[in-house]
């Protein structure tokens, strides 16, 4: 908003200058009186940290997603005559290293993983395990191609999961002899699936956003270069950090006020296990981690393990120094308490909750969480009337 | 603080322009021999950035959050009402029974998707369907937000809706109903084990290429969405090809029509048009000569059957021909048919009474029925009052570079080549009334809005036609689609295409589609210039 008020500024100038050849004093008009509104602005040249947000963070995130598919596939491939129960635990550990880019990257949960419904496919629970023990008791084959036509709550991540350590209620270990060969195959064929929506999505970053189209800008060209006449998609450098800041948002809220307040409840009494994300394999505590984790490798701009680079951070400081800070550990205590649920006994977030002690961890969390959220949403965002692009 | 500023620039404006005057005007003499500029006016919704009044949002509409954020005068209670909606839009329906969530289950048993939000991703308009690397068709699944909506062809026009003509309502296929299901829970066909998850019938979608050429040589090329439907559960691998076609759906004289998602934001705001403003566009004879009729549709409102109304017909506002009249309706209707959820508006399955139905409930043991042991639907009230309040108050985009020279370009193009002829571009809601049958938020009440639609129905021409009738509206009519926001269409769902089965991939396409009362805009827009043409574009991508 402050860029258009230079902009009327310029105007008044221009419109002062036209009248310029009068050449009577008389004739000149008064100068109207400035509004004494505080300027609030700031600069900041954001091409840099654009840059590199969608070339070091979200492409290089979803390229280690497809390469975690990968590995996955071949897991669970390994499965399919074994009788070794170091393969299992191999795969359940692939299972967990392809969920870890995953859950990093539902903080910046836009573009192509939406449009492409690759987030609905591979990421919805609670399962229908009555339908998929149907279906594994059923003489059909399994293909990838049939499977993507079937319903979300029978494939991606957590059907594998199910799959992979069983039911979680009071373990999440699984010996392989338990795994019967309709599972294995069905396990190879949702890998497969996995291995083809990664791949997808790490295309449509890098090579076409459209499938439709191999013409087409990949999504993260999209993000570098906005307001071109080709750009569809964003209209200016402000639309991507706008989209930036609000993807952040957007999965501080869902951890504090869907993934933990949902199965959480009001009370014990209340509590719901059964809508625990990754319940089976007690990964729960590790999602939410990689989630917020996920929203520092925006705010930091850097992607796990990555140098020093630029990120919302930078851009925030260019306004308010404190406020930046403030934001960085608000993110780094946020995951510091999500971590702490698991407390001195260890324990999952599905038992954590059913419990008295946990359930006040949880609290603790959930109140990091509310604050980020709070700082995101009334001082973050609001920057963006203060920005002037440069 | 949005808001101040902007009352601040339209100040500025004036003082502005006030200026500029004062101060050519003052020389006297010298000013009368200087020649007369071109006097260029623009429309006097170039500058406007509130496109919904008090409702817009500024914070996110520049981006993919741009369609899902609440109106942002909603009361406290109004937002809690609000974001419970927000989450029962996106929640995914499960196979009944399931004992964990019964709350969520009733899916189907057949169905075009398990949630509200793959139809309207992220509040817009669902993703066109794209075929694989050489295929020349693909089959609707799971990521499709496309379906169509079938009948069967009626012996006349309808024109006058009564109790006994149904309302001129369309007439239902027979054992399959007025919307086709191609999803279904994993035993919904008797055929389940050779065709677990399919609904009544597989979909196929493939692309019919055409060119058109502008008069300085630019060529585009236009696609067109075709249909096949094959394998439906009445006659199980049959096609229109079958030597001997016996599926009730196959027969000739059943009409079907894409239908994509639309966007959900503003829609309270729209439904609060006072009625006599719209009709007041109403030119049924065209009597002012301008080449646009401009019809209403009078629609079965089963919120005045449910209360008792002796003629339950309203003016039809929303869908793709406006053959519903409230957002409560075009909501719960799209939850009972869409995704299989019955409701307390719409107590019983949309397939009821067909052949799949009654198989379904005898083979699964009567599980699924669509409502409990206690009589109660499947989505409760509170479920059915939230989701349709979050449709009602989700916030309108801002507009963007408002103050762009091609933008306010293509404004006032917009306005010469007469595509307000239709997209009339504002309206005042009403200050007081119910809308959908219940008290308005206060937040929709007299707000200065710029929809750019007359809310009317069309003739398109034949290039848009699906030849399918629907209440009053015929088979060449389409309702007036409102372009707030159409800018950000791509920027919430790069995946996105635009009229009523997303065969345009641009708003260049979309114009170039337009036939009929609207081919004189359409041949207006052809002659200008390809900068003219770039700042009309220009100027809705700005909404």
């Amino acid at each position: 908003m402050k860029f258009k008020y230079s902009a009327i500024a310029f105007s008044l100038i221009m419109g002062l200058s036209a009248c310029g050849g009068s050449g009577s004093d008389e004739a000149a008009p008064t100068t109207p009186t400035t509004p004494t509104t505080p300027d609030n602005s700031f600069s900041f040249a954001a091409t840099e940290m654009i840059t590199n947000l969608t070339d070091n963070v979200i492409v290089a995130g979803y390229a280690d997603l497809a390469q975690k598919g990968d590995a996955l596939l071949l897991a669970t491939q390994s499965l399919i005559n074994s009788t070794s129960q170091a393969d299992l635990i191999a795969a359940q550990a692939a299972w967990k290293a392809a969920r870890q880019p995953w859950e990093q990257g539902e903080s910046h949960i836009f573009g192509p993983v939406d449009s492409l419904s690759i987030d609905p496919h591979l990421d919805s629970w609670p399962l229908n395990t009555i339908d998929l023990q149907t279906q594994l008791n059923s003489a059909a084959g399994f293909d990838a191609e049939t499977i993507k036509g079937w319903n979300d709550d029978v494939q991606g991540f957590h059907t594998m999961e199910y799959l992979l350590f069983g039911d979680g209620v009071n373990d999440n270990t699984k010996d392989i002899d338990e795994l019967t060969t309709r599972e294995r195959e069905y396990l190879v064929a949702l890998a497969e699936v996995f291995r083809d929506y990664a791949e997808q999505l790490d295309d449509a970053w890098q090579i076409s956003h459209n499938p439709q189209d191999t013409n087409a800008l990949p999504y993260g060209t999209l993000l570098k270069q906005p307001g071109t006449t080709t750009n569809t998609i964003y209209s200016s450098q402000l639309a991507v950090i706008e989209e930036l800041i609000n993807g952040m948002i957007g999965i501080v809220d869902e951890v504090g006020n869907g993934k933990i307040a949902d199965p959480f409840g009001d009370s014990i009494t209340t509590a719901d296990t059964s809508k625990v994300e990754s319940q089976y394999s007690w990964n729960s505590l590790t999602d939410f981690t990689d989630n917020i984790i996920g929203v520092r490798n925006v705010y930091q701009g850097e992607y796990t393990g990555s140098a020093d680079k630029q990120g919302l951070i930078d851009f925030v400081a260019a306004k308010n120094l404190a406020l930046a800070t403030r934001v960085a550990s608000e993110i780094d205590d946020s995951i510091l308490k999500i971590q702490a649920i698991k407390g001195s006994k260890n324990q999952p977030f599905r038992q954590a909750i059913l419990d008295a002690d946990g359930r006040a961890r949880v609290q603790v969390a959930v109140d990091a969480l509310s604050k980020l959220q709070t700082s995101l949403e009334s001082d973050v965002l609001p920057l963006l009337s203060d920005w002037k692009a440069s | 603080m949005m808001k101040i500023i902007i009352k601040l620039y339209a100040l500025m404006s004036v003082m502005m322009t006030a200026i500029v005057l004062v101060g050519c005007g003052g020389s006297g003499e010298e000013a009368t021999t200087l020649p007369e500029p071109p006097v260029v006016t623009y429309p006097s919704y170039t500058d406007i950035s509130a496109s919904g009044g008090d409702t817009t949002t500024f914070d996110a509409s520049n981006s993919g959050h741009g369609f899902s954020t609440p109106a942002p005068n909603l009361t406290k209670s109004e937002l809690a009402l609000h974001l419970e909606g927000d989450v029962n839009f996106e929640s995914s329906f499960t196979t009944a029974p399931n004992a964990e969530h019964p709350e969520l289950d009733g899916l189907g048993p057949v169905f075009n998707n398990a949630d509200c939000n793959s139809c309207h991703q992220r509040d817009g308009r669902n993703s066109t369907p794209f075929l694989a690397a050489n295929e020349t068709r693909v089959k609707l699944g799971s990521a499709a937000g496309i379906f169509l909506r079938i009948s069967k062809a009626p012996d006349e026009v309808c024109t006058e809706g009564t109790a006994q003509n149904n309302y001129c309502a369309p007439i239902a296929v027979p054992d399959f109903g007025g919307q086709l299901f191609h999803r279904g829970v994993l035993k919904a066909r008797p055929d389940w084990q050779q065709n677990a998850f399919i609904g009544q019938a597989d979909v196929y979608l493939s692309y019919q290429r055409s060119e058109i050429t502008y008069a300085d040589g630019r060529t585009l090329t236009l696609k067109k969405p075709l249909f096949d439907v094959e394998n439906p559960y009445d006659a199980p691998g049959e096609t229109k090809q079958s030597v001997n076609v016996t599926s009730n759906l196959l027969q000739d004289d059943v009409l079907m029509g894409w239908r994509n998602g639309m966007p959900v934001f503003g829609l309270g705001l729209l439904e609060a048009i006072p009625e006599v403003d719209i009709l007041a566009n109403v030119d049924v004879n065209d009597a002012n000569g301008d080449g646009v009729s401009g019809r209403a549709n009078w629609v079965f409102d089963a919120v005045k059957a449910r209360d008792g109304v002796a003629h339950p017909v309203s003016l039809g506002r929303f869908g793709w021909k406006a053959n519903t009249p409230s957002v409560r309706v075009q909501s719960l209707g799209a939850l009972r048919g869409d995704i299989g959820i019955t409701n307390p508006l719409f107590p019983d399955e949309s397939i009821a009474g067909t052949s799949l139905h009654d198989a379904y409930l005898t083979r699964t043991g009567f599980v699924d029925t669509g409502s409990d042991e206690n009589g109660e639907p499947e989505a409760d009230a509170a479920f059915s009052d939230s989701v349709t309040f979050y449709a009602e108050t989700l916030a309108v985009p801002a507009r963007r570079n408002v103050s762009n020279s091609n933008v306010r370009e293509g404004a006032r193009l917009f306005e010469q080549v007469n595509c307000t002829g239709c997209h009339t571009p504002s309206f005042t809601t009403k200050t007081a009334g119910d809308i959908g049958g219940q008290p308005m938020s206060d937040s929709l009440k007299g707000q200065t809005i710029y929809p750019f639609s007359d809310m009317l129905l069309h003739d398109m021409g034949e290039g848009l036609a699906d030849g399918r009738p629907d209440f009053l509206a015929n088979g060449n009519e389409w309702r007036t689609r409102p372009l707030w926001g159409i800018g950000l269409t791509q920027t919430v769902n790069p995946q996105a295409g635009f009229l009523h089965d997303g065969r345009a991939a641009t708003l260049e396409e979309a114009i170039l589609w337009h036939g009929g009362e609207a081919e004189k805009s359409q041949q207006a827009f052809m002659a200008l210039t390809q900068n003219e043409r770039d700042q009309v574009v220009a100027f809705l991508m700005s909404l």
